[in-house]
């Protein structure tokens, strides 16, 4: 006690820090530099490089809640009794200051923080509403802008476009908005508008992001990390091509029949460009107002089954990944049909990825352990799992085991709302995270995602699905060949 | 032989359509009176009567480009817009119908709007700035302040719609969706500045 009395404030606050932050064994073994990276950053005004830092962290809403991101993240690294201790606010302004300077990036680091809230048990509840409200803001675009981008894209007034138009948007899209409107042949329609300029915004954040990252740089991983930032900002810039999404979405629309009752909403072309992409509109509601209204368990398991069946059908026919799935992505339609809309941000994978799946999908199912090892560590890029350190080979086999887990049990249903499950796959996605052992193919990025965004949609129905039966149905389709149509 | 207003009228409009052919196809520098009057047809002590530089020609064009701009934005308003809104739809209709003579405009607003002391002031310039600036204070007047803002605050807003012109006349990003966005920002923050209402979105130091 009498130590740290003796301490300054500050040399506390770096002890703290020192302790929490996660440490790189090759070069920075006790965390140093990091901690003096961030120390450095916290004691500066960061320069407004970006367009999009003007909206710094957004609202109030937005800073209060990346805030409290940082803090989650960092006591998922400490013991039990620091966690008090962690509250105070010199590391959360740190923290703050350094997801500041990533502007559009914070886009993602957005994308992850609602990934968490929808992993409720992993946020303490009061933490996870406010981190559901975030997603990345581009900046509200009022009717004018509106116009203009619609004078640009079609050469005519919204109300010229269509028969009648909404001013207001409804909805928010991760790099626009949504606005509701009606063809003059008669159709609902939703028309996701983009933001002017936002793909620039996107490359200078993610070029300032590998700058502030270049003094960690000197590791073995850092190239890996750079590929995985590469595949970030190639994914980010895709989700700017509103043509490209309609095109995703056309190709998925082929895959369901109404006898499914899962839905791709319809794109009109005549009314898409690369700004703006119309669709048909699904009425329905997302998952919080769903839940809200304490549907029955069967309705619950009828939804499970529905979206097992949809991101399975996309997954084993035409080889994609829905890297993005979360809640704003699912229609719970008053039909009791699933709609899944937001094809924006789509991993196809290449014939070479797709193999590499396969055969880690098929080691599991035949129990074939040396199999699955050398699967496993070809897709953490090493040549074999001799190469792997033991510990790291441990945890990413569990994470895998993790994802195979539904394929593997017994019984004709599986239960996605099971605590226990649930949480294991958290802890051990974290003790990657926490030991480092994330290098891999960019392409586990986005696996990541798919299955654990799938997966806590499930958690928080609560939905059981027959899985297996599910997937033999689906997998029928398995050969290596993406079917196009 | 006397010339009929109309005639004068129609002779005007050639030698700016042809002026604008002109500056199009060679850049504004490159272009000469000489040229132009090859073009219209005229002498060249005749086309002095009319326009006396290829500057005042070039403002011409702006002037009338931001007339119609000023009408367009008229007929669009719609009346629910708010501040930021309003002076939105205002700047990008005349830019908009500046939009052809983009490609070179850039060495003509550099002299003719310069916020730099010059020995000769253009006038078309000057026109052009008042008239804008008028517009804006009427449109902030429309939204509840209780009088225009002052020099200091037009001042500023006036560096901005420069910056914003100056960026436009280089923007290489389709349909300058890159100004746009610029448009907007310098727009709510102008608004922020004259309403006095700094959001939680001020950068202070922490700690």
């Amino acid at each position: 006690m009498q130590a740290e009395e003796g301490k300054t404030t500050e040399s506390l606050q770096m002890e703290m820090l020192l302790d929490v932050l996660p440490k790189e064994s090759a070069t920075d073994p006790t965390g140093q530099r990091l901690a003096k990276l961030i120390t450095r950053i916290s004691n500066k005004r960061v320069p407004v490089s970006s367009f999009s830092r003007i909206w710094t962290l957004g609202s109030l809403n937005a800073r209060v809640t990346a805030g409290y991101f940082a803090y989650w993240l960092r006591s998922r690294f400490s013991d039990a009794d620091k966690k008090q201790r962690l509250k105070s606010e010199a590391h959360l302004a740190a923290a703050l200051k350094l997801f500041g300077t990533m502007g559009y990036l914070r886009g993602a680091v957005m994308k992850i923080g609602q990934m968490l809230a929808n992993l409720p048990e992993v946020v303490p509840e009061e933490f996870a509403e406010v981190l559901s409200a975030l997603h990345f803001e581009a900046p509200p675009m009022h009717y004018a802008m509106v116009r203009e981008v619609f004078l640009d894209e079609f050469g005519r007034e919204p109300e010229e476009v269509f028969a009648s138009f909404d001013r207001q948007a409804f909805a928010a899209a991760s790099l626009g908005q949504v606005h509701r409107a009606r063809l003059k042949s008669g159709e609902e329609v939703a028309v996701k508008i983009q933001y002017p300029g936002i793909a620039r915004t996107i490359k200078a954040d993610l070029r300032n992001l590998r700058l502030l990252l270049q003094p960690l740089c000197l590791t073995t991983d850092w190239q890996n990390t750079l590929d995985k930032l590469a595949d970030i900002e190639q994914m980010l810039l895709m989700e700017t091509d509103y043509e490209q999404e309609a095109s995703f979405g056309k190709e998925a629309r082929l895959l369901f029949t109404a006898a499914d009752r899962v839905v791709v909403p319809q794109v009109f072309d005549d009314y898409c460009t690369k700004r703006v992409l119309t669709t048909e509109y699904l009425a329905g509601c997302h998952l919080d107002e769903y839940l809200a209204g304490n549907p029955t368990q069967e309705d619950r398991d009828h939804f499970t089954n529905l979206l097992t069946v949809g991101t399975f059908r996309i997954y084993y026919r035409l080889h994609w990944f829905l890297a993005d799935p979360h809640p704003g992505n699912f229609i719970f339609m008053t039909d009791g049909r699933l709609g899944m809309i937001d094809f924006g941000c789509t991993r196809a994978m290449t014939d070479e990825e797709w193999l590499l799946i396969c055969e880690l999908e098929r080691a599991t199912l035949e129990l074939d352990e040396a199999r699955f090892n050398r699967a496993t560590a070809k897709a953490c890029l090493f040549d074999g799992p001799e190469e792997m350190e033991p510990e790291r080979l441990e945890i990413v086999r569990r994470g895998v085991y993790w994802n195979m887990e539904p394929w593997l049990k017994d019984g004709r249903l599986f239960d996605f709302g099971d605590r226990e499950f649930f949480m294991r796959g958290v802890d051990s996605l974290m003790e990657m995270t926490r030991k480092r052992y994330t290098r891999g193919s960019p392409l586990y990025l986005w696996s990541n995602r798919f299955v654990f965004g799938g997966r806590a949609i499930c958690y928080r129905m609560k939905g059981r699905c027959e899985f297996r039966k599910i997937h033999q149905q689906e997998s029928a389709w398995l050969r290596h060949e993406p079917v196009r149509s | 032989m006397r010339i009929s207003e109309q005639a004068k009228q129609e002779t005007r409009v050639r030698i700016l359509e042809k002026a604008a052919e002109l500056f199009i196809d060679k850049g504004f520098e490159d272009s000469t009176t000489r040229d132009i009057a090859l073009a219209a047809g005229l002498a060249a002590g005749t086309m002095f009567n009319y326009f006396p530089s290829k500057e005042t020609m070039a403002m011409t064009m702006v002037n009338e480009a931001f007339r119609q701009g000023m009408e367009d934005f008229q007929r669009r308003r719609t009346g629910e817009e708010d501040l930021t809104e309003e002076l939105f739809l205002f700047i990008a209709s005349g830019l908009r119908r500046l939009q052809p003579l983009r490609p070179f405009l850039g060495p003509v607003l550099e002299r003719s709007l310069s916020p730099f002391p010059r020995k000769t002031v253009c006038q078309e310039g000057e026109a052009a700035r008042a008239g804008h600036l008028d517009a804006v204070q009427e449109i902030i007047v429309r939204h509840g302040f209780t009088e225009a803002p002052d020099y200091v605050a037009m001042n500023m807003y006036w560096s901005l719609y420069l910056g914003i012109l100056a960026y436009w006349t280089n923007d290489p990003s389709p349909n300058q969706e890159e100004t746009r966005a610029l448009i907007d920002y310098s727009l709510r923050f102008f608004v922020q500045v004259i309403s006095g209402v700094w959001s939680d979105k001020g950068e202070t130091h922490a700690g």
